[in-house]
């Protein structure tokens, strides 16, 4: 650039600057006011929508999907359909690093590039162009991102449709654009404004066809506990799933019972002080992953044991442990497990049947374990299902097994042996959860509440 | 007593050259400008509410993979109005982001670029990189699955670049796994080293934009 030029671009700036305005108070103003918009959104943010959480981390938990933070997601994409493409798509590197680093390289040294000394916008239409295209391609690749690639019927169209609106028509569009650029001189910049919008008209048709013909696949939203209480209640419902068959409701069993394998086993109850106090998180949690495979408690860490329990979940029942058992922690208030029952109510499998028996039966009554095949995971399985499943739960009858086990009365055979134990095997239930079933089975096993509501336990 | 003040303020200024400071920082001419102005500002300010609400975070918040989480969980369940310095951080880093991604276009576009400024753009893109470094360290100290596999795949693209690839992979994970050392090595930049560089260099930018002045919008003599 030479003396003149440069002359002349001070001089322009000069009169600018005469019929401009004063940094203080005029920019100023502007610049508090779009701060101040900005912290009002931040802080409608945090209020309303919060912060998203996952789990805590677990690195024996391969099959979590990373997700990267937004605005990296237009490169994901970007990596997953190059990735595709026959034979260039296997030499990684090209995407991940040469790419990349060739367009940051341009970014830096563009005014070093770009050396003309021309600002107006007709007079930039390549460099404009070019930009226009990139973030447009940025802008829907980060759109696609949760599309799938390949369909459902393993045809990969849903992947080539996004590669030519994310790469293939973007990298046409940079050579017409450069081509015209050289070739069309003064008609340039409109060649060059057509052809832009043509192919961002192209590239959102090709993704929104992505979009329409292939849709998201349908999300599993997995909710998972964030405040303590909920991790506590968490742990409870996962210790009496996994952990209470052998330890107990309260974790005082000292000899174990009705376990196959384990029958008669000593061990020492896990609410006790001493293994408290002994124990740190650490190590519990240890136990927990590792089990003791010697003295009989299996493992229960996903990394030994696939349908085990993931960290998060282990830090759950440990929650739980500590805030019910250890006295050096303060039990925060938490929800009852059901609503009790007013004098007159007749409860519902949905609101009362539901989480008791997910804390007190489930452990042993799911599919996958020996307890007479009688499954309590679903309204019908609770019915009909367990070797004696026309007995378990009869509409209004007291001689009901279900009710006799849970009331202490063992089911007998003809000979006088015992056919049923009593449930659960260790401990008894409190008298609210034993009336909670009575009220239900004799008054004929409503599911919703609104089948509940519409009946009275009759009071004496 | 208004003599007083008048006094004291002139004591100051003999010392610190007040009035100077206020003719060569505040009272200067300047083009014509719009809201599209107002976006270099609004990342400074960004920036400066992300140190802030970040300090605040430090105290609580515990870098090992043991502890990491709960810390967070901490925050923000027990911490009075931790939910909402947290929140505003979270956001705050995407907003940031987004903000300097549209400063830089509105650069590009207007050409601010060009002579004289060639320098400000430079150290322009050290910010976003140094901005977009900040929102990738700091994306894995909650240690949630997200973080823990988005930093896996992350860093393993890192590690793909031919022949240096897994000298680099080894600097950023502090070893072949993610594990500790590689919070701790995040933790550090995230509040140390990347904040650091980003003084320096948003110093730089806003010396050379005071140098030069702001550029006014081009037309059809530019
Ligand atoms: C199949 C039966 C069984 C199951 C299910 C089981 N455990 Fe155990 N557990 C044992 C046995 C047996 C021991 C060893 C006895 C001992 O150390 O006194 C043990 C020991 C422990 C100990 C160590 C006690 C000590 O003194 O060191 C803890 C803590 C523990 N279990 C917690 C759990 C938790 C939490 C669960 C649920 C995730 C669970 N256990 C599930 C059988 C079981
Ligand atoms: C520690 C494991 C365990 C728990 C917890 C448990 N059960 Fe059982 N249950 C068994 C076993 C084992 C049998 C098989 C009969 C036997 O061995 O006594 C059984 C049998 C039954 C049967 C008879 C099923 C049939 O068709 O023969 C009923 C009814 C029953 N349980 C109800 C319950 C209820 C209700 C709860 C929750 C309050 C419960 N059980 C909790 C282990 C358990
Ligand atoms: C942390 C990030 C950044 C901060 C805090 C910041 C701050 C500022 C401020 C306060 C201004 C003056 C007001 C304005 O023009 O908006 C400015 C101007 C400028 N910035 Fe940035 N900036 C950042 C990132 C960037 C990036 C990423 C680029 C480009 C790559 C860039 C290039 C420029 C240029 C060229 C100017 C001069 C504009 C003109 O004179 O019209 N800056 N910056």
């Amino acid at each position: 650039m030479n003396e003149d030029v440069k002359q002349q671009i001070h001089e322009k700036y000069e009169r600018e600057l005469q019929r401009g305005e004063r940094f203080w108070p005029d920019s100023i103003f502007k610049d508090a006011i779009m701060a101040l918009a900005l912290f009002i959104v931040l802080i409608l943010l945090a209020t309303f929508v919060g912060v998203h959480d996952s789990p805590k981390a677990d690195p024996s938990d391969t099959s979590y999907i990373p997700r990267p933070e937004w605005y990296f997601l237009f490169l994901f994409k970007f990596l997953a359909l190059y990735g595709q493409i026959p034979v260039l798509g296997k030499i990684e590197w090209i995407a991940t690093a040469l790419i990349p680093g060739i367009a940051i390289g341009i970014l830096t040294l563009l005014p070093f590039i770009d050396k003309s000394p021309r600002r107006y916008y007709a007079k930039r239409a390549l460099p404009l162009g070019i930009m226009g295209i990139l973030v447009w391609g940025m802008v829907w690749l980060t759109l696609l991102a949760d599309y799938p690639t390949v369909a459902p019927d393993g045809s990969s169209t849903p992947g080539i449709l996004q590669a030519i609106a994310g790469i293939v028509i973007p990298l046409l569009a940079y050579i017409a654009f450069t081509v015209m650029a050289y070739t069309l001189k003064e008609r340039a910049p409109h060649g060059i404004l057509l052809t832009a919008l043509g192919a961002g008209a192209l590239m959102a048709g090709f993704s929104l066809l992505s979009m329409i013909l292939y849709p998201l696949p349908a999300k599993e939203t997995a909710e998972h506990p964030t405040s303590l209480v909920d991790r506590i209640t968490a742990g409870q419902d996962l210790y009496s799933i996994h952990c209470l068959e052998c330890h107990g409701e309260d974790g005082a069993v000292k000899v174990i019972e009705g376990v196959a394998g384990l029958e008669g086993t000593v061990i020492s109850p896990i609410s006790s002080r001493d293994v408290l106090y002994t124990l740190n998180d650490a190590s519990l949690g240890e136990i927990i992953a590792y089990g003791r495979p010697d003295l009989g408690m299996p493992p229960f860490g996903k990394a030994y044991n696939p349908e085990g329990l993931t960290r998060a979940e282990i830090d759950y029942i440990i929650a739980f442990m500590r805030h019910t058992w250890d006295d050096r922690y303060e039990m925060p208030k938490i929800q009852p497990l059901f609503p009790p029952l007013a004098p007159n109510e007749v409860p519902s499998y949905e609101v009362h049947i539901t989480p008791i028996v997910k804390r007190y039966c489930l452990s042993c009554h799911r599919p996958g374990k020996d307890s007479n095949d009688y499954f309590m995971d679903t309204y019908e399985n609770i019915l009909n299902s367990g070797d004696n499943g026309d007995m378990n739960v009869i509409a209004g009858d007291e001689n009901s097994f279900l009710l006799q086990v849970i009331q202490g009365k063992p089911i007998l055979n003809p000979d006088g042996s015992e056919a049923i134990g009593v449930m659960p095997p260790s401990g008894t239930l409190k008298p609210d959860v034993i009336e909670v079933f009575r009220r239900w089975v004799l008054m004929g096993m409503p599911r919703t509440a609104e089948e509940a509501a519409t009946l009275t336990w009759p009071t004496p | 007593m208004q003599n007083f003040w008048k006094n004291a303020l002139q004591w100051l200024d003999e010392r610190l050259g007040l009035n100077e400071l206020y003719q060569n920082l505040l009272d200067r001419p300047e083009p014509l400008g719009n809201w599209w102005n107002t976006l270099g500002s609004a990342s400074l300010f960004l920036f400066l509410l992300q140190v802030a609400t970040g300090i605040f975070l430090t105290v609580y918040y515990n870098p090992s993979p043991d502890h990491a989480y709960d810390s967070i969980q901490y925050i923000m369940n027990e911490v009075a109005f931790g939910w909402l310095i947290r929140g505003i951080h979270h956001w705050g880093a995407s907003l940031m982001v987004l903000v300097v991604i549209i400063h830089m276009l509105r650069t590009f576009v207007t050409a601010s670029y060009k002579y004289p400024r060639e320098l400000t753009w430079l150290v322009g893109v050290g910010l976003l990189l140094l901005t977009l470094g900040m929102g990738f360290t700091g994306y894995l100290l909650p240690w949630h699955q997200m973080a823990y596999w988005a930093t896996t795949v992350g860093t393993q693209i890192a590690g793909s670049v031919p022949f240096i690839g897994e000298f680099i992979l080894r600097a950023l994970r502090g070893g072949p796994d993610l594990s500790a050392l590689t919070l701790q090595r995040f933790f550090a930049a995230h509040i140390w080293i990347l904040p650091a560089l980003m003084f320096a260099l948003i110093g730089l930018h806003l010396y050379l934009i005071i140098k030069h002045g702001e550029s006014h919008f081009p037309d059809k003599e530019d």
